[in-house]
């Protein structure tokens, strides 16, 4: 079992503490950025859960690719649970980013190229899980599910593109400006995101773990 | 093949009408809702015409799609269909291209009551405003046989339509909206061309993926 696995349990105590370094770091040890203050803070946090959305999209449809071409339950699996993890994920980044936009911009919602994108995949997700639940035959649902998985990211440098010209005035994204600030900024933003991507690690082992299991108990009921 | 297949497509149509019929009635239906809901001077409301004329057409082509599935739902004709010896690409692009053309047709016969009720003077070039019709068109019903293949067979289909197609076609909605209002403005091609080229991208890419993609939608 996952839980009592030696191994796991060492991993998910040193997660822990990485997290736990990580949010003391960002609290005490970062420079305050002139204008932003505080607010600022909240990107070290929002970057990094916004790139493990998007990298759990990416690897929705890397299973939905890889389940057409072999129609093994595997990548189904790891597809159910990459969709399921980038959504919290991205609800995260929906909640974050309107924390951030209060202060700077004055108003919690932007048309912000990275964060409408975000916002139109969320809803995409939404119909994606609604078509798990709806689709009918399981074998079925693999399919639709790999085939939307697919869409719904060729969508996303698209969808940024046209929100980019659309709102050309919208362009202060401080993701961009974070390479021209001091070095203390930096190393505990790296530090961040390696922290929050070996997090997603796990959780996706847990969470194909128990869909493995779940299932295992739907086969023996039927 | 591609022929036989578009024809086949045509000729349900005609026979039943019950696409075009339902797609233009709850056209009409809409503009008057807009014209009741933005009581404003013609002015203003050249601005927001852009963006509804492609609000209505979204709205039309949903109710479209759903019909150009339901027949073949309703009699299992898509299950003789697919056991036909025919690419299945063949049968995504005959319902890409018949759809376009019945959206377009029927943007065509409710344009002139979208002008008049919401009291619109407009003077466009109309080989460019062809070019944006039938680009936004494209690309929406590129994206819409696609989803509602997914859809189709799904329980609450007519709900799951809309709720995939919406936030997956917003490119389309925003590039047609853009170059519609860059025509409609009379700005040269130069300053909007860039909404054409978004919506060529989206077309080509969601073409070729519904195309290589089709056989695992419809695989029994």
């Amino acid at each position: 079992m996952f839980i009592q696995s030696r191994v796991n349990q060492i991993w998910f105590g040193l997660l822990v503490l990485a997290l736990a370094i990580d949010v003391n770091t960002i609290i005490n040890h970062t420079p305050m950025v002139p204008q932003q203050q505080w607010a600022q803070k909240i990107f070290y946090i929002h970057v990094p859960v916004a790139w493990t959305a998007f990298l759990s999209y990416f690897m929705v449809m890397v299973a939905g690719i890889a389940f057409l071409a072999t129609k093994k339950t595997a990548w189904d699996r790891l597809g159910r649970a990459a969709a399921e993890i980038g959504t919290m994920f991205m609800i995260l980044v929906l909640i974050t980013g309107p924390i951030w936009a209060r202060p700077i911009w004055g108003k919690p919602w932007v048309w912000e190229p990275r964060l409408t994108t975000s916002l139109i995949l969320f809803l995409i997700y939404i119909g994606y899980f609604m078509l798990r639940e709806f689709g009918g035959h399981p074998e079925r649902i693999a399919r639709y599910a790999a085939v939307l998985g697919i869409i719904a990211f060729i969508d996303v440098p698209i969808i940024f593109l046209s929100v980019k010209f659309w709102a050309p005035e919208v362009q202060s994204h401080p993701q961009v400006e974070m390479s021209q600030q001091p070095t203390g900024i930096l190393g505990p933003f790296f530090y961040s995101l390696i922290v929050f991507t070996i997090l997603y690690i796990f959780m996706m082992r847990f969470r194909i773990h128990t869909l493995k299991l779940q299932e295992e108990i739907e086969t023996h009921a039927v | 093949m591609f022929r036989i297949l578009l024809k086949k497509e045509f000729l349900v149509e005609l026979k039943s009408k019950e696409i075009s019929a339902s797609m233009l009635t709850f056209g009409i239906a809409v503009i008057l809702i807009f014209a009741f809901s933005f009581n404003v001077p013609p002015d203003i409301m050249s601005t927001f015409a852009p963006g509804l004329f492609w609000v209505m057409t979204l709205f039309i082509s949903t109710l479209g799609l759903h019909r150009m599935y339901a027949y073949e739902k309703e009699f299992d004709a898509f299950g003789f269909l697919i056991s036909a010896p025919v690419d299945r690409g063949l049968i995504f692009l005959a319902k890409w291209v018949s759809g376009t053309l019945y959206l377009v047709i029927t943007d065509l016969f409710i344009l002139p009551p979208f002008l008049l009720f919401l009291q619109l003077q407009v003077s466009v070039s109309i080989g460019l405003a062809a070019l944006v019709l039938i680009f936004g068109n494209l690309g929406l019903m590129v994206l819409g046989s696609l989803v509602s293949g997914l859809a189709m067979r799904a329980k609450m289909s007519e709900v799951l339509l809309p709720v995939l197609l919406f936030p997956l076609a917003s490119p389309v909605m925003i590039a047609a909206t853009k170059a519609s209002a860059g025509l409609l403005k009379g700005e040269p091609f130069q300053s909007w061309q860039v909404w054409v080229f978004i919506l060529g991208t989206f077309i080509i890419s969601f073409g070729l993926v519904g195309f290589l993609v089709f056989d695992h939608i419809t695989e029994e």
